[in-house]
């Protein structure tokens, strides 16, 4: 296995494509491509690939980009395509779609800021929004885990089991542009990892189904309990993928959490993507301080692994969760994900949320540190703290009484009342 | 609270009655709703929409399955479907013109009135034909049944901005409602809540593809069906040709199969062919788009070119004497052989074949023609028996030896026209010089001739006696060229060739021209002229003498072709001859008389057309079985009406036909045809003039309307058309591109 | 330039004379059971492409955007189409067209792939899409039903509407004119672009057939009656769209590559009078027929000129 320097972009443009060449002896691979920074290096490299039988077809929008990826993945090819930011809003309608129509497809999205107002930096608010949708979601830290999830991805979507798309996301610039060393796979690796993909319900001229006709509420009711069914089965489905891939290319791919310093923590911190190497830095300092503090990462948001969760929490009497995003009117997307998975089971746990690196600001160990402080020191759980931002807003004065708007009486006319 | 349950079909205005009824709740402080249940339904599908009002706030948001009432838009649409969960005494409204003890006999449980709402919307002018809204009658119904006072119908209308004639329809629908609310008291309720869903289909397993349950025939209020109409051209032919059926036929190329059409009613395509005037063609719708259908080259083209070996069929054992072998006399003998009687004609002439034989010129009607029609009834076994003249004792003699007998002498009687002195010499009757024509007998070198008349005898002779010689010719007609009754072709013809034409010109007298040398013959024809008058018995408008208008016409040689009249002498004093008649019931046998004989038709066709009745007639008589070969054979079982009127054009669609001239047929330039007596047509060169027959009320397979049927459920099955009206949703467009009306609409 | 004339009686070239319809070897594309109203122009145009592609001996798969002939499969899991089917979002046919033609030529196989579209997934929402396709010459037959109207929502207006034409986001005529989307579509320079009318089958069919046996991106356009959005009788669908060509307002064309017109049928410019009084979305209030009738013979008369300069 070549150990190189690579961009996470690189990375993931590269485990793509070489994904896409593996179903070279099936029905071959296609991507609907569309450019939008940070994101775009990893179509680049995408449009670049020799492919043995593939066809990127480079669109002009990801809302095409998606539905390219859909047909092609309709037809039985291994498909997939990159995207980021407001390049996922425009997608979201052919997005949902792919999970609806239960296609394994596979997207790398690189988490950056929502605009307006423009910001190219690291934020999770994009991928979050697509919560809801019947997409798996996975969270690399690192160029690394960006290569393996990638591969592993497309494993796992295209167990029969499981046939659901899925999100692969990595931080904006921090990973998507930062080149550090990495294990890169070989395409016999590949070969080996991903057998030939046999779509059970592509298009097939002796099968004239239609995707999409009208259902009833009783058979939608049907149709949403299988995804729901599905995403049951993701957590199984996904620890076998590890460890086929440990027999493919010996070694491990990032599990879909990681606990670390928990067994007996009381205090326990929620981080996930690259915040989460920063939080493990402050905890085991923590640690060798000896403070009762462990660590917890998530890298899957969908389905969400409460069963980890409760375990890496047993000790715990209170939580921190570090959110690189923001919700409106809510804070953050993982504290309220957490906040609701353990509810009725650990009623006693304190959750409290933080807002941090919102809109690519760094989150260094000071910020990390303040945060503990400021839990360590909670009898309560309360809104959301905004990390190291200092002078609240005035708070806008209630507008003053008007009063009602009474046509103008003409002048030499009595009013009547 | 009050549910009400409403089953229409998508564009009749169900939901808007569900808010009509609403809304005069509403305005009299009842909490309500008013709601459709929407879904993938289009125009026509049946559709529900509900009603709900009561004087509580009204919780329940969905829909009604146990409704107090229902209200039924369409009759098509009562059923069990539409009554269920209905609470038992609940009323059911139904808009139909039945009756209300009819659609009751269904619900014993219920009070059922009905209205006819259709009817009072097109009254009202409200929506179309095909989608009456029938909303606000109902409205006014509703009102009746449930004791609403229409008062607050018509103001719950007003509030929805409805006026004019959905205030009438409301108020002619409350009047008019009839109801019948007697019910057995025996009912239970019945359950119609929705009970827990099952596991639906998958896409990801093999379930799905399989075609819809949904049977749109039921959205249909009428159906489309098909029909035929008799075409001018059957009607008219004196033959009695299915002239559609064989055009139909030379349309796909399939001669043979239109000389056996022709083969049904006539042993003579290949003459009528050629002498017909056609009436077939004076009919054709076509002449109101271009030109007629060119029938008579057609059916000379199948009679040519057609090869059909008729079966001899096996034989009976009644013998029929036939007297005279002209056209009626072989016709009826045609016809009796292919039943298998055995047949014997008499002729008293020493060829077959009577005035074909005699009378029609070699460039007309080539002899070789007439044998090869003449043997294929002769191979039928017909024997002819020829120099035998058959006189009044003879025909005793045939009638008590025979089974039956029929006369078929034609008309041998010559009319005469008194010319005054010398014009015995000179006039010759056109039928017996077309006869010495014939036999080379005749030559008129440099005379000068009149011929008199304007049949095609007249127009023959005149033709023939330019080709023997003659300098000039001239044809004298008392009426113009547009009452002629030769064939307008030959008029035409025989103008090319330098025939001159007198129109509305009568002889008078012939005089000795007062010549120098005195003998050489030449006289002058005193002529008058005429004008029309007042049409006469036949229609046809009376030439009147024009006074002081004489004038004189040289000429040393009149030819008379003034038509001719039965004799009558073969038959016993007194005898009614008529076509069908048994004339003679003393004889031991029937005797018949048969064509020009009895109907003085003077057509060939009109000729065959009679032998084939006779024949038809006799074998009814001897065996009582009635057989029809003619128009009445084509009444079909694949047709699901029969019109047995004649269709016109203006019955047909006109518009969806493309133009195309007629063809004429080549013929000889009229320089070369005087060289003798060759014929002058040549025919068509192929059957592409049959593809320009309209098929005039009669299905011609031409899949139009399979063609255009949107939802493909209109299919030919052989010469079948298949309506599938399971799914037929009747949208009628087969009606409306059928350009010959074959197929129409027919309401449910 | 080779055109047909059209009868001085209006009648459109035509089989009015005896054939047969083979049947078909295999169940119509357009089942029995669909729910599209009676007298759907779609429905003989689905019809239609059924018949041309078992001429052909060929199957396709379907893309369909949302409008009615998405809703024509009918619930699943029971289908209207006879053939692979797939309700896309409603901008999106084109380019899961080109993702399932990608795989179809990646794989050598022979199935069309068809966007089967109306108008509002055509002119208006799915026209950025469309254009792409188009640009990028991707081997697919697109096929837009023309009704003139967003009918599956009930009848609001599209770029597609005539000028005149009430919709219910027009209450009083629409203002302004037709989307000349044949020109659009020619500027492309696509293989292949041609009009269609349920009027004229026998064009229709030619053409489907031309536009089967081409490869590279295909446009059809079709002229679509709509009797519920039209508010028309459904028996006269084929009349009205029929007197659409015959009048001018409908002109029936190819344009191969971009650059080499045909003109196929001449229309007789018949008054339109009659196409505008058949149909209740027109008043005669708000139909300028002085301007339509102008409009349209420019417009021919453009394409005569394209026609005779770049024959085809």
């Amino acid at each position: 296995m070549p150990r190189e320097i690579v961009t996470g972009n690189h990375a993931a443009g590269l485990a793509l494509s070489m994904a896409g060449e593996a179903n070279r002896f099936a029905r071959g691979t296609a991507a609907g491509i569309y450019p939008i920074t940070p994101q775009t290096e990893i179509v680049e490299r995408v449009a670049a690939f020799p492919f043995s039988k593939g066809r990127v077809v480079p669109v002009e929008s990801e809302h095409s980009a998606m539905g390219v990826t859909i047909g092609a993945s309709l037809s039985g090819a291994r498909a997939f395509t990159a995207s980021s930011s407001n390049g996922l809003a425009y997608m979201v309608e052919n997005i949902m779609v792919a999970g609806f129509y239960r296609l394994p497809v596979v997207m790398v999205a690189v988490n950056r800021t929502l605009g307006p107002p423009w910001n190219i930096w690291a934020d999770q608010g994009d991928t979050l929004m697509l919560r809801d949708f019947p997409w798996i979601q996975l969270y690399a830290q690192d160029n690394q885990q960006v290569a393996d999830l990638t591969l592993l991805a497309f494993r796992l979507a295209e167990d029969p089991r499981v046939l659901l798309p899925v999100l692969v996301c990595m931080d904006a610039f921090i990973v998507s542009h930062t080149q550090m060393e990495t294990e890169l796979p070989t395409q016999e690796q590949v070969d080996r990892y991903l057998p030939p993909l046999d779509l059970p319900h592509r298009m097939r001229s002796d099968d004239p189904k239609t995707l999409g006709g009208l259902v009833w509420p009783d058979a939608t009711v049907s149709l949403r309990k299988e995804i729901h069914e599905a995403f049951d089965r993701v957590p199984m489905v996904f620890e076998e993928c590890r460890q086929e891939f440990r027999d493919v290319f010996g070694r491990s791919p990032a599990g879909a959490v990681e606990a670390y310093h928990t067994k007996n923590a009381e205090t326990v911190l929620v981080a996930t993507a690259t915040i989460a190497t920063t939080a493990l830095e402050v905890v085991r300092s923590r640690r060798a301080a000896g403070e009762r503090v462990g660590l917890l990462i998530l890298r899957m948001l969908r389905p969400f692994p409460i069963d980890q969760l409760l375990e890496a929490c047993a000790s715990a009497s209170r939580i921190g969760v570090l959110d690189r995003d923001y919700a409106a009117g809510i804070g953050g997307v993982w504290a309220h994900e957490i906040r609701a998975a353990l509810q009725g089971t650990r009623d006693d746990l304190l959750v409290q949320g933080y807002l941090t690196g919102i809109g690519g600001g760094d989150v260094t160990a000071e910020r990390i540190d303040e945060v503990l402080v400021d839990l360590g020191q909670r009898e309560l759980p309360g809104p959301p703290v905004w990390v190291g931002l200092e002078d609240p807003a005035p708070v806008p004065a209630a507008p003053p009484p008007k009063a009602p708007l009474v046509p103008p009486v003409p002048s030499g006319v009595e009013a009547t009342p | 609270m009050v549910e009400i349950r409403i089953h229409g079909r998508g564009g009749q205005g169900g939901v808007t009655l569900a808010k009509l009824i609403a809304t005069a709740r509403f305005l009299t402080g009842h909490s309500v709703q008013a709601f459709g249940l929407y879904a993938a339904e289009r125009s026509g599908a049946p559709i529900q929409a509900f009603c709900r009002f009561s004087p509580e706030a009204i919780t329940d948001r969905n829909l009604i399955y146990e409704p107090d009432h229902v209200v039924i838009l369409d009759p098509t649409l009562v059923g069990p479907g539409v009554t269920r969960g209905l609470k038992p005494g609940g009323w059911i409204l139904v808009n139909t013109e039945l009756p209300a003890e009819a659609v009751a006999e269904q619900f014993p449980h219920n009070r059922v009135a009905v209205v006819d709402a259709t009817a009072i919307a097109l009254e009202n002018r409200l929506g179309t034909r095909s989608v009456p809204i029938v909303n606000t009658a109902l409205a006014g119904a509703v009102a009746r049944i449930l004791e609403i006072p229409l008062d607050d119908v018509l103001a719950g209308m007003e509030h929805l901005g409805f006026g004019g004639g959905n205030v009438t329809a409301a108020r002619s629908a409350f009047q008019a409602v009839a109801i019948r609310d007697a019910i057995s008291p025996d009912a239970e309720p019945e359950s119609a809540r929705p009970g827990p869903a099952g596991r639906g289909a998958s896409f990801l397993e093999g379930a799905g593809g399989e075609r819809p349950a949904i049977q749109t025939g039921s959205w249909a209020t009428s159906q489309p069906k098909r029909q035929q109409y008799v075409p001018p051209c059957n009607h008219i032919c004196p033959a009695g040709n299915d002239v559609q059926g064989f055009l139909h036929a030379l349309a796909r190329d399939e001669v043979d199969e239109a000389l056996g059409i022709l083969l049904r009613t006539t042993p003579f395509p290949s003459v009528c062919g050629r002498v017909c005037p056609a009436p077939c063609m004076q009919q054709c719708n076509r002449s109101e788009l271009d030109e007629a259908v060119n029938v008579r080259q057609l059916e000379r083209l199948a009679g040519d070119v057609g090869r059909v070996v008729l079966e001899r069929p096996e034989a009976r054992s009644q013998r029929v004497a036939v007297v005279g072998s002209g056209p009626g006399g072989l016709s009826a003998g045609y016809h009796l052989a292919r039943f298998g009687y055995g047949v014997t004609v008499y002729e008293g002439a020493p060829e077959v074949g009577g005035l074909l034989r005699t009378g029609i010129p070699d460039f007309r009607l080539p002899g070789k023609v007439l044998d090869r029609e003449i043997e294929r009834i002769t191979d039928l076994g017909v024997q002819v028996v020829t120099d035998h003249r058959v006189d009044r004792r003879g025909l005793m003699e045939l009638a008590r030896a025979y089974d039956a007998v029929l006369v078929a002498t034609g008309l041998q009687q010559l009319r005469d026209l008194r010319l005054g002195v010398g014009g015995s010499d000179m006039a010759l009757q056109g039928i017996d010089f077309l006869d010495q024509v014939k036999h080379d007998q005749a030559r008129l070198d440099g005379e000068t001739v009149v011929v008199v008349g304007g049949g095609n005898t007249a127009m023959d002779a005149a033709r023939s006696a330019l080709r023997v010689g003659a300098s000039e010719v001239r044809v004298v007609y008392r009426r113009t060229r547009h009452e002629m009754p030769a064939i307008a072709e030959e008029i035409e013809e025989a103008l090319e060739e330098g025939v001159i034409l007198h129109e509305l010109v009568q002889p008078v007298s012939l005089q000795a021209e007062a010549q120098a040398d005195g003998d050489t013959g030449s006289h002058g024809l005193q002529c008058i002229r005429m004008r029309l008058g007042e049409p006469d018995a036949s229609g046809r408008r009376r030439p009147v003498e024009v006074e002081g208008s004489d004038f004189s016409l040289p000429c040393t040689r009149i030819i008379l072709a003034l038509g001719q009249s039965p004799d009558l002498s073969v038959f016993p004093e007194g005898a009614e001859v008529r076509e069908g008649g048994d004339l003679l019931g003393l004889l031991e046998h029937p005797v018949f008389a048969v064509g020009d004989l009895a109907t003085n038709d003077g057509t060939v066709a009109g000729a065959i057309g009679s032998g084939r009745r006779a024949a038809l007639h006799i074998h009814q008589t001897f065996t009582g079985e009635v057989v029809e070969t003619g128009d009445q054979a084509r009444v079909r079982s694949d047709v699901d009406l029969w019109n047995d009127e004649v269709i016109r054009a203006d019955a047909l669609r006109m518009h969806l036909f493309e133009r195309s001239p007629g063809q004429e047929g080549s013929s000889l330039d009229p320089r070369e045809r005087l060289d003798g007596f060759r014929e002058i047509h040549t025919g068509l060169p192929d059957t592409s003039e049959a593809r320009r027959c309209l098929s005039c009320g009669v299905c011609n397979e031409c899949d139009i309307c399979v063609t255009y049927c949107p939802e493909g459920v209109l299919k030919r099955v052989g010469h079948q058309l298949v309506f599938d009206y399971a799914y037929c949703k009747g949208c009628g467009i087969c009606v409306t591109e059928c350009p010959r009306n074959v197929v129409f609409m027919s309401h449910l | 330039m080779s055109t047909t004339e059209l009868p001085v009686n209006g009648s459109a070239p035509r089989r009015d004379m005896p054939g047969e319809i083979p049947p078909l070897s295999c169940e119509p594309l357009l089942r029995p059971g669909n729910t599209n109203c009676g007298g759907c122009g779609m429905s003989i145009g689905l019809t239609w492409l059924g018949r041309a592609l078992e001429d052909l001996e060929q199957k396709a798969h379907l893309a369909i955007p949302a409008c009615c002939g998405a809703v024509t499969a009918g619930a699943f899991p029971t289908t209207s189409y006879a053939m692979p089917t797939v309700a896309t979002t409603f901008a999106a046919a084109p380019a899961v067209a080109s993702g399932l033609a990608s795989i179809r030529d990646l794989n050598g196989s022979e199935e069309q792939v068809i966007c089967w579209a109306g108008d509002g997934g055509t002119y208006d929402i799915g026209f950025a899409t469309l254009s792409a396709a188009a640009e990028r010459n991707e081997n697919i037959l697109y096929i837009c039903y023309d009704n003139e109207i967003y009918g599956n929502t009930g009848g609001q207006r599209s770029s597609a509407t005539p000028p005149g034409a009430r919709t219910t986001t027009t209450p009083h005529g629409k203002s302004e004119s037709k989307k000349d989307v044949m020109s659009i579509m020619a500027a492309h320079g696509i293989p292949y672009a041609a009009t269609l009318s349920v009027g004229h089958p026998e064009d229709f069919r030619q053409k489907l057939h031309t536009a089967l046996t081409t490869s590279g991106m295909r446009f059809l356009l079709m002229h679509s009656p709509c009797p519920t959005g039209w508010k028309s009788e459904p028996a006269e669908s084929v009349q009205l769209v029929r007197l659409a060509v015959r009048s001018g307002l409908f002109p029936l064309f190819e344009v191969f590559g971009g650059q080499r017109y045909r003109i196929n049928a001449e229309p007789d410019w018949a008054d339109p009078t009659e196409y505008f009084r058949r149909q209740r979305r027109f008043r005669p209030e708000e139909v300028d027929l002085g301007t339509t009738r102008r409009w349209a013979r420019e417009r021919f008369q453009r394409l005569k000129v394209l026609a005779e300069a770049f024959p085809a």
